[in-house]
């Protein structure tokens, strides 16, 4: 009982990841980050834990390969730490053609926004049961509601988390644990999902969020109990026009703006050789 | 020995050239305007005629040099046209990094804005601290492309550094609107001076002396593939301008604003921008800087470079005469 409790978040090192760790280290709750293998995830560590008088511990992990679920969740077990609260938030985005995309890409999309989840959520039950009240926070997004062109794969993906969310929140609300499923619009996630905002329309320019906007409302969303969380006026907005308008005006309308969206995979943006192009393209444009 | 410095009609570029010039090096400058008031000279500094934007204009003038600095940038919080600060801060980088490869420049330094690394919490920010709030603003966001860019040619086998300088003051010439000096330079002549409250507010200010010894240093002992911050001391708004009363004797009103009152002028100001297309002085999004702490750690510096920042006191007295010169000769 004297344990301190432990709130596991993985894809930590940037973006929404990133935003949810500061988040949660300024409710002075104690944290575990898992990241890609690199040094950034014990800067962060370092920086949250002298800054926000938290303990951090920093998890280097690569959530695309299955033997890493087990890795992370032993080393934990090992270090006996007590968590009460699971964010799966390591994710893989893209947005292109289904024909563009490299068969590895799919595969690789799939294994980290599906089976991650998944499996290190089954992994961490017994865990979460035992330090209850405890909570799960699946990322999902807004894009699992509209059958976007372009984003097939990745949609699909996270209709899975929502499904998968909400069903479990209700079978699991006996053993005290509860879980939410977070659906977020665009994002300035990193430099170049900031840049694709940049050059696509009005309403992709004025629905996107700072991450360190959202995290607050996750949080809050979390804490309360709520099943899926929303975050934004104006996507709250899109989605009650989702469910108002007639769908031959919401198929041209998705069409019309996936159109103006460039063909963008998150492990191509790795390579800043394609972030160039991309600024050059956006200013010849 | 050969060196390019690139921005040399800028506050630190030129300051730097001069410096380098002095010590007997053979400067290598890259002019947009040959008659620009800005250039500095110096019987060691040749001037060539070219812009980062063209690569052909930077073979010409980094042939033969053994070290670069990169000071070029453009330094705004705001332009009509954002692009510009695409088409310098990072293509132009790019241009730069992508020659001195070609040519075999041994040492690279580029100067970086700590405005990258954001804001601080508790501490002081260090190098390697992750940067909490999403850019909001074209020129950190490119200086912070610039980066990027750099450690990538880094990866490719050039030896870079990167500086990170706070807000710099100090003797030099006059380059922004809004610059520490500028702010200075009306307080110590007796103008009604309006700062941010709350009064408690901190950030670092570095000397302009120290800012060029600091590059040298990091061009002889800064570690390849590594940054360093360029800081001098952390003080609070209200520290800032008691230092100053005290020793120019100023007799300025200081008028603290609250947050809401500066937002209201923004938005005026953005409303001008919109019928008159002069660019705004400040922006609603520039405001949130003013108004949060920005504390920077030097100590890496310190340590690995033997940098030996000037105490804030010594600095502002020289900035003061070299703004007032009549005030000491009294």
């Amino acid at each position: 009982m004297t344990n301190k409790k432990y709130t596991l978040i993985t894809g930590a090192s940037e973006g929404f990841g990133k935003a949810l760790a500061i988040e949660c280290a300024t409710r002075k709750m104690n944290l575990v980050l898992v990241a890609l293998p690199g040094p950034e995830i014990f800067y962060l560590a370092d920086f949250i834990k002298c800054n926000y008088n938290v303990d951090v511990i920093g998890i280097e992990a690569d959530l695309s390969m299955e033997e890493n679920y087990i890795m992370v969740f032993n080393l934990i077990q090992e270090l006996g730490i007590a968590v009460n609260m699971l964010i799966n938030n390591a994710g893989l985005g893209g947005t292109m053609l289904f024909s563009e995309g490299p068969i590895s890409f799919y595969k690789k999309q799939i294994k980290l926004n599906i089976l991650a989840t998944t499996l290190l959520t089954h992994l961490f039950l017994d865990t979460l049961k035992t330090n209850g009240p405890s909570y799960i926070l699946n990322v999902g997004s807004l894009s699992s509601y509209f059958f976007l062109p372009k984003k097939q794969v990745y949609g699909a993906t996270k209709s899975f988390i929502y499904c998968f969310s909400k069903s479990l929140n209700r079978e699991l609300k006996k053993s005290n644990i509860s879980v939410s499923v977070i659906c977020p619009g665009n994002m300035n996630t990193n430099i170049s999902v900031t840049q694709l905002i940049k050059t696509s329309n009005w309403f992709s320019r004025h629905s996107v969020m700072n991450p360190e906007d959202v995290a607050p409302v996750a949080i809050d969303g979390l804490l309360s109990k709520k099943e899926v969380i929303i975050p934004g006026r104006l996507n709250k907005i899109f989605l009650l026009m989702n469910t108002l308008l007639p769908s031959f005006i919401k198929k041209t309308l998705i069409g019309r703006q996936m159109n103006t969206l460039k063909s963008v995979t998150a492990t191509e943006l790795k390579e800043k050789t394609i972030l160039f192009t991309e600024i050059q393209n956006s200013l010849t444009a | 020995m050969k060196i390019l410095v690139t921005g040399a009609t800028g506050y630190v570029g030129h300051e730097l050239a001069l410096a380098l010039a002095n010590q007997g090096n053979q400067v290598h400058i890259i002019v947009r305007n040959l008659i620009s008031k800005n250039i500095p000279r110096h019987e060691n500094i040749i001037v060539y005629r070219g812009d980062i934007t063209d690569r052909s204009s930077i073979r010409n003038a980094m042939q033969g040099c053994a070290q670069v600095y990169h000071t070029a940038a453009v330094v705004k919080i705001f332009s009509k046209d954002p692009s510009v600060f695409y088409n310098v801060n990072a293509r132009g980088t790019h241009n730069v990094l992508a020659e001195a490869l070609d040519l075999g420049i041994k040492k690279f330094v580029y100067t970086s804005t700590c405005a990258v690394l954001g804001s601080s919490i508790q501490f002081p920010k260090k190098e390697t601290d992750p940067r909490t709030e999403s850019f909001d603003n074209d020129y950190e966001f490119t200086k912070y492309l610039g980066e990027n860019l750099v450690k990538e040619y880094a990866h490719k086998g050039l030896f870079t550094v990167i500086v990170s300088l706070s807000k710099v003051f100090g003797p030099g010439i006059e380059t922004h609107q809004i610059s520490v000096n500028n702010i200075i330079n009306k307080f110590i002549h007796g103008k009604i001076t309006f700062i941010p409250k709350p009064i408690s507010i901190v950030s670092n200010y570095c000397f302009i002396n120290d800012i060029v010894t600091g590059h040298m240093l990091a061009m002889q002992y800064g570690l390849g593939g590594e940054k360093y911050i360029l800081g001098g001391e952390n003080i609070s708004y209200d520290t800032f301008f008691r230092e100053l009363r005290s020793l120019s004797r100023s007799r300025a009103r200081l008028v603290p604003i609250p947050k809401v009152v500066i937002k209201t002028l923004a938005v005026i100001d953005w409303i001008k921008f919109l019928v008159t297309k002069k660019e705004p002085f400040v922006t609603v999004k520039g405001i949130r800087h003013i108004y949060i702490n920005k504390e920077f750690d030097n100590r890496k510096a310190i340590q690995q470079l033997h940098y030996q920042p000037t105490p804030f006191k010594e600095a502002l007295k020289q900035t003061i005469h070299f703004l007032k010169p009549e005030h000491h000769d009294q």
